[in-house]
């Protein structure tokens, strides 16, 4: 290996012990400086029958199920940077291990950015977010990865490099390869550089936070807003512990016990701005919901970083990501909360309620360490049957081994697994990428 | 095969009214909108239920016989032909809207359903499906969802692919499945995501669930009438530099003009060297504030006039020429052949200039009528099949296109697919590698390679040559230029 990539980007033995997935020590961790030395390196891989787990900034590792080996973890920091941006084309490209944060900083000079803001969105590289299918509040305006890659570059299992879309932004040209391994939990491919879409950043940017009494108060001012002809580009029901704690961050005062709905607008115009912000407080008002803030400058984006990295503080944790009806996600957070008090679990919850999208933060309070890892199951137990009814699913985001070991972490229904099985099996036949992280134990 | 056998099997599942063998009939299937192509299927089947096309799916699967399913038949790649003969199954008795789920932005729709259909049920209680292709009167939601349909609303909005969350799909061993559904972010490998576009070679669509959404409060359109090409490209890239997403931007040239006023007469100026629509939606303060900025840079790029469509029946009538154009070059030549390239926006102006040059080193007229906002081009080639050699001449230059465009950074197609008609360009933008995983994911839904066979992969990765001699040679022609 240390032919491959050099001796001083490789890793092994104690050194190694940051990179472990699900306490699972690697063999060795190597750190790729190019596309070329990620093919060899898979090449390698294959040809010796090594278990690659590729991984960026390791946000994100705690997802997925407890992979069956790990004997090479492949990290893509090395790889970052700008491939090519043409600002008046709207398009970019960028290194798999880049930061978001980075190249968000590279395009904002142009006053244009990537429409994703998913959790830790400052750690997080645009690989992982891509392979974790990772999103964050702006979701509603500006779509998911998928709607916003359009050109892809993967290396495979077997080291070859191939790649997939184009470079502008309307293509039909053979298959949609990016939809493959968008999401796919690197367990197809290993992305290596991804082209994007870009959005131009809206001059002004405000949102509306207003506090209920309860989330069923929110579900009548959500459905309304969702039937106006507002365009908000983020809609937010947390409940009164993440709303507590999220307002304090950004320096807000915050009633007890108090859900908050936050409403965001942008324009490149403020008095287009502010004429929906006043039917947004109009239609909070008529449903009875206390008057809200106004969000500006500093606070409005504190507020939102806050919402978007939202975590509880210290000790165990698990979070949790269901995706329900619209019409269900205010019964999804009740439900939740219900289950958290019955478990003795503290519990936050930021959810997208335009979208349908809901993350439950789960500790431990005062409970054992056993206590904890029961009540997370039955949590998860009864927040799938719920999101099954509403049509969708519920994927434990971050759990530490010994919670995954007991739940299933997916949730994929069995009829669905031998179809799933499919793609796998052409593009990695033998099992080398993230063998048992997948839906299924793919 | 054993036509009358197998017609005979089909009839126990479709009906007797569901199963034509008669060439007579099976005319109107052996081309679509592409009419330079030309494929005879041995027997044309129209299912009206998901079961029923299972049913005849299983009849192709066990006898080894090729089948293509259609739509509308308005595809422009030659997408629905039957090249290796066989069955085709046509959808558009499965026509229905299933369920409209307002309050969750969903519609359930049978695959035959008209596009326009599908808004026209939405409009009352104020929503849409926002996919509109030009074409969005004829061709059906199964036929976008095929060939990832895009339409003058796709700056802002996106494609259908965007606006498709889930299907149900009879694979080609008759299997019923279900992928995505009415909830984002379904589990597993996006499955949905990667059948949309895959042009009717992975499965049968036989439900569609859609993303619908509220009308805007307003729209505005304005027409800008241009002395140069030039000067209306630099207005596109401007107009998007300021940071305005409209949600259409389309440009028209002065052939296109001439066509589209002799046939619906929209109120274009007929000398002008190009016309934009530009097209602003949303709440009414946003696009009251958008409209002022567009106008100042439309100014600034020497537009000669500025017209925002005061009403909506003068809105509604500078569309109609823009959607009708591809229908009024009747009006001034007897056929066209149109090409889809794609290129980067900023590659507009000398695009356009090599797309003149072209015109005359052939000897045939252009007009061009396209996708500015995103770089779609549609160059419609202007031929006379009367004429020996034109036709061959118009594929000719179509392709010197096509290459120019893939040089510049761009796409063979944006919208219309590849079909029959450019699998032999692919390698242009795709090596076997890049080829040869699109093909293990082809080979994911349909291993015996039953389904639609001959189109998008380039003939050489076929193993033998596949179609009726004559459209193998216009096909020969053009690679040898490309
Ligand atoms: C005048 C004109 C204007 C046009 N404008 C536009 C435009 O603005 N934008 C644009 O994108 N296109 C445009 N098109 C192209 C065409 O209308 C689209 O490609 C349309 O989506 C085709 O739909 P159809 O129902 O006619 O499909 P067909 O032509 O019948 O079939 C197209 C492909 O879809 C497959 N298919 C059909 N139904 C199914 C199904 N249920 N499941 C799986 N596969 C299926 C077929 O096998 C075939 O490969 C235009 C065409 C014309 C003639």
């Amino acid at each position: 290996m240390s032919d491959l990539v050099g001796a001083d980007h490789i890793v092994a033995g104690p050194g190694a012990a940051r990179y472990v997935v699900d306490s699972k020590l690697a063999r060795a961790v190597v750190f790729p400086g190019s596309v070329e030395e990620v093919s060899t390196t898979m090449a390698f891989a294959s040809a010796e029958g090594l278990k690659v787990v590729p991984r960026g900034s390791g946000t994100k590792m705690a997802l997925g199920g407890i992979p069956d080996r790990v004997d090479l973890v492949v990290v893509l920091s090395r790889l970052n940077g700008v491939v090519d941006y043409e600002p008046a084309d709207m398009t970019a490209t960028f290194r798999a291990g880049s930061l978001l944060k980075e190249a968000q900083a590279v395009l904002g000079r142009n006053g244009q950015f990537i429409g994703l803001d998913p959790p830790y969105a400052d750690l997080a590289t645009l690989g992982g977010i891509l392979a974790t299918n990772s999103s964050g509040p702006r979701r509603l305006r500006y779509g998911a990865s998928r709607d916003l890659v359009i050109a892809i570059r993967v290396v495979h299992a077997d080291g070859k490099v191939t790649k997939g879309g184009a470079k502008v932004v309307k293509n039909v040209t053979g298959y949609d390869m990016n939809k493959l391994y968008i999401g796919s939990l690197g367990t197809l491919g290993i992305i290596v550089e991804a082209t994007f879409r870009l959005h131009p950043m809206p001059a002004v940017e405000r949102t509306c936070l207003a506090s209920l009494d309860s989330v069923d108060a929110a579900r009548d001012v959500v459905a309304r807003i969702l039937d106006s002809p507002l365009v908000p580009f983020a809609v937010e029901l947390l409940n009164p512990e993440a709303s507590r704690r999220v307002a304090e961050q950004a320096g807000l005062p915050w009633p007890k016990a108090r859900c908050g709905l936050a409403v965001a607008i942008g324009s490149i115009r403020p008095e287009a701005v502010d004429a929906q912000l006043e039917t947004v407080r109009r239609l909070c008002r008529e449903a009875g919901a206390a008057e809200g803030h106004v969000l500006d400058g500093q606070v409005h984006d504190a507020f939102w970083r806050a919402t978007r990295d939202f975590a509880l503080g210290d000790g165990l944790q698990v979070v949790l990501k269901a995706s329900v009806l619209l019409t269900k996600v205010a019964d999804a957070v009740r439900v939740g909360e219900e289950v958290a008090a019955k478990q003795g679990l503290r519990l936050g919850v930021v959810s997208e309620a335009g979208s349908g999208i809901i993350r439950y933060h789960l500790t431990g309070e005062a409970a054992s360490d056993e206590r904890f890892r029961q009540g997370v199951a039955e949590a998860v137990n009864r927040l799938r049957a719920f999101a099954q009814e509403a049509e969708g699913n519920v994927v434990v985001l971050d759990a530490p081994p010994e919670v995954k070991s007991r739940v299933d972490v997916w949730g994929l229904a069995e009829k669905a697994l031998p179809f799933m099985r499919r793609p796998k099996a052409e593009f990695d036949p033998q099992r080398i990428l993230n063998p048992g992280r997948f839906v299924g134990g793919i | 095969m054993d036509k009358e056998r197998i017609a005979r099997e089909l009839i126990g599942i479709v009906g007797s009214d569901g199963v034509a063998t008669d060439p007579g009939e099976l005319r109107v299937y052996e081309t679509d909108g592409l009419t330079i192509f030309k494929a005879m299927p041995d027997i044309v089947v129209l299912p009206r239920s998901a079961e029923q096309v299972a049913g005849v799916v299983k009849v192709c699967h066990r006898e080894r016989i090729p089948f293509v399913a259609r739509g509308a038949g308005t595809g422009l790649s030659g997408g629905a032909l039957p090249v290796d003969g066989g069955i085709l199954i046509g959808l558009n008795r499965m026509n229905r809207v299933l369920d409209i789920d307002y309050e969750n932005q969903r519609a359930v729709v049978e695959p035959g359903l008209v596009n326009v259909w599908l808004t026209n049920a939405l409009a009352p209680r104020g929503y849409y499906y926002s996919p509109d292709p030009a074409s969005q009167t004829a061709c059906s939601i199964g036929g976008n969802v095929a060939e990832n349909s895009g339409g003058p609303r796709t700056p802002k909005y996106g494609v259908t692919t965007n606006h498709v969350l889930g299907l149900e799909v009879v694979l080609p061993d008759g299997d019923i499945v279900n992928f995505g559904g009415r909830t984002l972010d379904p589990l597993g490998y996006d499955l949905t995501g990667i059948f949309v576009g895959s042009e009717g070679t992975f499965g049968i669509a036989t439900k569609v669930i859609v993303r619908i959404m509220r009308t805007p409060e307003a729209v505005k359109t304005l027409m800008g009438v241009f002395e140069t090409i030039e000067d209306a490209s630099n207005t596109v890239s401007e107009i998007v530099g300021q940071g305005i997403v409209p949600a259409a931007i389309e440009m028209m040239d002065n052939n296109s003009i001439q066509a589209v006023e002799k046939g619906v007469a929209a109120g274009y100026p007929l000398d002008a060297v190009a016309v934009l629509l530009v097209e602003v939606d949303g709440p009414k303060e946003e696009v009251e504030a958008l409209v002022g900025p567009i106008i100042e840079v439309c100014k600034a790029n020497h537009v000669r006039e500025v017209r925002v469509a005061k009403d909506e029946n003068e809105r509604l009538l500078l569309w109609k020429g823009r959607k009708a154009a591809f229908a009024a070059m009747g009006q001034i030549s007897p056929e066209y052949y149109v090409q889809d390239s794609v290129i980067p926006r900023t590659k507009l102006p000398p695009v356009m200039k090599l797309i003149g040059e072209l015109s005359q080193k052939y000897g045939l007229r252009v007009a061009n009528v396209f996708h500015a906002g995103d770089g779609n081009l549609h160059p419609l080639i202007l031929y006379n099949s009367a004429n020996e050699g034109e036709l061959r001449k118009a594929e000719e230059m179509g392709a010197e296109i096509v290459k120019a465009c893939v040089e510049m950074g761009g796409s063979l197609t944006g919208e219309h697919g590849i079909g029959l008609e450019k699998r032999d360009f692919m390698p242009l933008m795709f090596n076997d590698d890049d080829l040869e995983a699109m093909r293990k994911i082809k080979k994911v839904f349909d291993p015996d390679g039953l389904l639609n066979p001959g189109k998008i992969f380039p003939a050489a990765m076929r193993g033998g040559e596949v179609g009726p001699a004559g459209q193998r040679e216009a096909l020969d022609k053009v690679l040898r230029r490309a």
